[in-house]
């Protein structure tokens, strides 16, 4: 049972002559009442697969492969005015840069109307305000937030605005990009406990939460995908992927952040030599392999397998042959 | 107190606009070399015959503008004139009075050009800022004829129009204000009539402001559509003249200051329109007085478009104060 | 030269089409058989193998006064153009470099000329000149025009102004004088290059305007002087296209292709307003 998944996904942005592969082969399961988190580093790929993922991809973006299934039913990624119905009611999107996801000229009460008439053209304007006042009353917003402006509340009211008017539809998917990224550690904790309720009450079916902050994954997220020029290199539970990372990349990740947890104390803090890829042209082999202290001589040509064991999945040469040494013995 | 201060220096500086205005009005065309009143005078009167006229025209002027005295004391004489009102009497229809002459013009002036600037500003932004959520085909398409429309003098677009659709194809009037014959009065015949007189200047002028305010709403709406309301708008599908209702209304701001200053150019940007139509307002008056050399006509028009510029311009300087109080903070900070 | 070539290609064509028409304007009076002012014909001929674009109201040749009028216009143009645009870089880098009260100064005087309608000035001072030479209005019209330059390259020395390698020269000793031309002026070309072509732009358009309210240039053709006479005797009216079509499409051609060579330089200096490729 999985309430979406995407399949082979690849996808590239096209500027001029130059093609830049922002995914390739990308693959994904979000199980129902699960929190997926994806991390890695700016130019990872994460953002574009957030836009593919909520149906948003920007005009300059060509999906060139892959599959994508949402509750269900099947997405024609290639049709993408077939994807306006489904966006908002279906899957919705938790913006980065929250603050200013606002129309700055309308009041709460009129933006929450439009989103909810834009899935039932027939609503009452009566029923729709009694909708979304329940919903903010819920996160803890008084109804005089409904006759606001943007700019007459704070910024962590409209952090819970925001989060309150994505998820006015029920979606099933909720897909927030980096929504965290520009608040402070206060009101990142306040994000975090809201989305947590968000699904143990069943408003969204599953979360998938972009950022490259692992520390606050590792407390919120059921699952962790490692993202490293537009791939998945490694997905597994959060704990077993904090504790013991398998693939290279992500334990250069790890080891470059503090997570402050017992056994913490006495790691090294490094940072990974080398910068990623260009992803202008395609890569053959394992992206990670000119900056990885285990790289074979397979991993620059070719395409590493996806190792699957224990509920987690990696994809990565040196862990496919002990792998297999291990079958052997 | 900010804003009242905000006021009060605009104020100020328009006043100084002004008085140079007045200034540049009277000594422009009495300073210049080879050119003392007494040449405009017998100028104006060429052509004249009778004695009596002449003597009669020659006396009032004498009197009007105290010529007798110096020109300092007859500058003061002129401003005192204007601030009553008085703009003297015509070299061309004496005795006419200018002032009658002007107030005769203004309204058909006025019928012609607002309408055109209203419309064309609303049609023009909703078309810039949709051009610019669309992108694409219609995209450049909106922006290469909205750019002709604005490049083309809009007088060139006027005489094209004019031989279009009122001579090769003959739909409408080929000028005037109203048919021969009739006289202007309010009743349905002489109404329809002068509405059928109007409406192709009105359209040049229309589709002139349309290319004008869809560029300018373009240009803003561009950094708009990127913004991270019109993505969060779109991420629930909203429909896409939601959006562009969205970014009309954010990008309008800065095009309420286009709409102020058009209807401020009203009277003195589009004079050469009317000249086409052969339209009674004040472009024709001015036309006409030109070619008659009637110099309190020409005087008369020049200082009504400078003080309505100005008075738009100060207008829109007070609203913007009121509607963004960050101009007046940036303005401190800036200059 | 990089610059060009990144000009989109209808920014290419235009400045063709304008270059065009401005040959037209230097060899055709050459090779006219006779000056704008000949009557040749009988008035109102149409174009035919007599006359190529046929005669106007007193029999002169509609072909010799385009070529004369895009001449006499185009250097109206120019000499108005080079006017305003040194005038408003002088004023703009002065009041911009220097700041302070003459800073002030400068610009009081620059605001006050932007709010009163420059096409009023000009009326005003063509009124009092009972003969207008080309000269005349051409420097007449660049000294009216300058505010805008001045205003905008005000904006830009002051930005420009606060850049480290300016500071280095300041503290290093070099004069004003060398400051402006060797550490600002530079950097402000592409801006100044656009500037000239919008002052072009209104001056041929500010000398048309002025001419069909009867204020143009004494004794000679200009596109203007030729749309003047074709309203005055009622072409349009009386379906002689010829007449006035071509004074018209002529004006026209000229302005949208500069506006077009504008628009263009902007896009390859302010990549956010490109038409955009992709559509939604």
């Amino acid at each position: 049972m999985t309430l979406a998944r995407i399949n082979d996904l690849a996808a590239h942005y096209t500027a001029g002559d130059t093609n830049h592969h922002a995914l390739d082969g990308v693959s994904l399961d979000i199980a129902p009442g699960q929190i997926l988190g994806v991390v890695g580093e700016s130019g990872c790929g994460k953002s574009t697969m957030a836009s593919v993922l909520s149906l948003n991809p920007g005009p300059s973006l060509r999906i060139t492969s892959g599959t994508m299934t949402i509750d269900g039913t099947e997405v024609d990624l290639a049709d993408t005015e077939s994807h306006r119905r489904l966006r908002g009611g279906t899957v919705a999107l938790l913006p980065q840069g929250a603050l200013n996801a606002l129309n700055p000229t309308r009041r709460v009460g009129a933006l929450a109307y439009d989103i909810l008439a834009a899935g039932d053209k027939r609503i009452k304007r009566a029923e729709a305000m009694e909708r979304t006042a329940s919903r903010l009353e819920a996160l803890d917003l008084p109804p005089r937030v409904l006759r606001s402006y943007p700019h007459q509340l704070s910024g962590g009211m409209r952090q819970r605005v925001v989060t309150a008017l994505a998820t006015l539809r029920n979606p099933r998917l909720l897909v927030a990009d980096e929504p965290s990224s520009a608040l402070d550690v206060s009101s990142q904790r306040l994000l975090v406990d809201l989305l947590r309720r968000l699904v143990s009450d069943g408003l969204v079916d599953g979360i998938v939460f972009i950022t490259h902050d692992v520390a606050l994954l590792s407390e919120l997220a059921d699952r962790i995908a490692v993202m490293y020029a537009g791939r998945v290199v490694e997905e597994a539970p959060s704990r077993a992927l904090v504790d013991e990372p398998h693939h290279p990349y992500s334990q250069a990740l790890l080891a470059s952040v503090l997570v402050p947890e017992p056994g913490t104390r006495g790691r090294r803090v490094t940072g990974i030599p080398g910068s990623p890829p260009d992803l202008k042209v395609p890569i053959a082999g394992c992206p990670f392999a000119p900056r990885c202290d285990h790289a074979l001589e397979v991993c620059e040509q070719v395409r590493p397998p996806r190792n699957a064991a224990d509920a987690r999945v990696d994809a990565c040469w040196k862990n496919a042959e002990t792998e297999e040494a291990l079958h052997v013995g | 107190m900010t804003l009242l201060r905000h006021i009060l220096s605009k104020f100020a500086w328009y006043v100084a606009a002004f008085a140079a205005a007045l200034a540049l009005n009277f000594f422009l065309p009495r300073l210049l070399p080879g050119n003392p009143v007494d040449s405009l005078i017998s100028q104006a009167l060429r052509g004249t015959t009778s004695s009596e006229t002449k003597q009669r025209v020659y006396e009032t002027y004498i009197r009007e503008f105290g010529l007798d005295q110096n020109l300092w004391s007859q500058f003061v004489t002129y401003v005192g004139n204007v601030l009553t009102g008085d703009f003297g009497t015509s070299f061309s229809r004496y005795p006419a009075d200018v002032g009658t002459m002007i107030g005769d013009a203004l309204p058909w002036t006025i019928l012609l050009q607002l309408p055109a600037v209203l419309l064309g500003w609303l049609i023009g932004n909703l078309i810039g800022a949709l051009a610019a959520y669309k992108r694409g085909g219609f995209d450049r398409s909106v922006y290469l004829t909205s750019l002709f429309l604005t490049a083309a003098p809009y007088y060139c677009l006027a005489v094209i129009l004019l031989y279009g659709l009122a001579v090769a194809l003959p739909l409408f009037p080929t000028g005037g204000g109203w048919s021969f014959g009739l006289a202007p009065e309010w009743s349905g015949v002489f109404t329809m009539d002068a509405v059928s007189h109007w409406f192709l200047p009105f359209l040049s002028l229309l589709l002139v402001f349309i290319g004008g305010q869809a560029i300018g709403m373009r240009s803003m709406a561009v950094y708009e559509v990127d913004a991270d309301y019109v993505r969060f708008a779109e991420s629930f599908g909203l429909a896409d003249r939601k959006i562009v209702g969205y970014i009309f209304r954010n990008g309008m701001l800065p095009q309420i200051t286009g709409l102020a200053l058009a209807i401020g150019t009203l009277i003195g940007g589009a004079l050469l329109t009317e000249i086409v139509f052969s339209y009674p307002g004040i472009g024709t008056l001015l036309y006409d007085a030109i070619l008659n050399k009637d110099y309190p006509v020409i005087q008369a028009v020049t200082l009504l478009v400078l003080i309505v510029v100005l008075v738009a311009n100060f207008l829109v300087d007070v609203l913007y104060g009121f509607v963004d109080p960050r101009i007046r903070a940036a303005e401190r900070g800036d200059r | 030269m990089k610059t060009l070539k990144a000009l989109p290609p209808r920014g290419t064509i235009a400045a063709a089409v304008f270059l065009a028409i401005v040959l037209a304007g230097l060899i055709g009076p050459l090779l006219a058989p006779a000056g704008p002012g000949a009557l040749l014909g009988t008035s109102f001929t149409p174009p035919g193998s007599e006359f190529l674009l046929g005669t106007d109201h007193l029999g002169r040749s509609v072909g010799i006064q385009l070529v004369h009028g895009i001449r006499t216009s185009i250097y109206i143009g120019l000499l108005a153009g080079i006017t305003g645009t040194l005038i408003g870089v002088a004023f703009g880098t002065l009041a911009g470099y220097r700041g302070g009260v003459l800073d002030e100064i400068l610009m009081g005087l620059t605001n006050i000329m932007i709010t009163v309608p420059a096409i009023i000035v000009l009326l005003l001072l063509s009124i009092s000149l009972d003969t207008r030479s080309v000269t005349v209005m051409g420097l007449c019209i660049g000294f009216v025009s300058w505010p805008w330059t001045a205003r905008a390259v005000r904006s830009q020395i002051a930005s420009l102004r606060e850049r480290e390698h300016v500071d280095i020269a300041r503290l290093s000793g070099s004069g004003t004088m060398r400051i402006i031309n060797v550490e600002l002026l530079p950097y402000m070309m592409s801006y100044i290059v656009m500037a000239f072509v919008i002052q072009l732009y209104g001056a041929i358009l500010a000398e048309a305007a002025l001419s069909l309210l009867g204020l143009g240039p004494s004794g000679t053709a200009s596109l203007g002087v030729m749309l003047h006479w074709a309203i005055a005797w009622e072409s349009v009216r009386g379906g002689q296209w010829w007449v006035f079509l071509t004074p018209t499409v002529f004006i026209t051609a000229i302005t949208f292709s500069l506006l077009l060579v504008q628009s263009s330089l902007d896009t390859v200096f302010n990549p956010r307003l490109r038409v955009g490729k992709a559509a939604r």
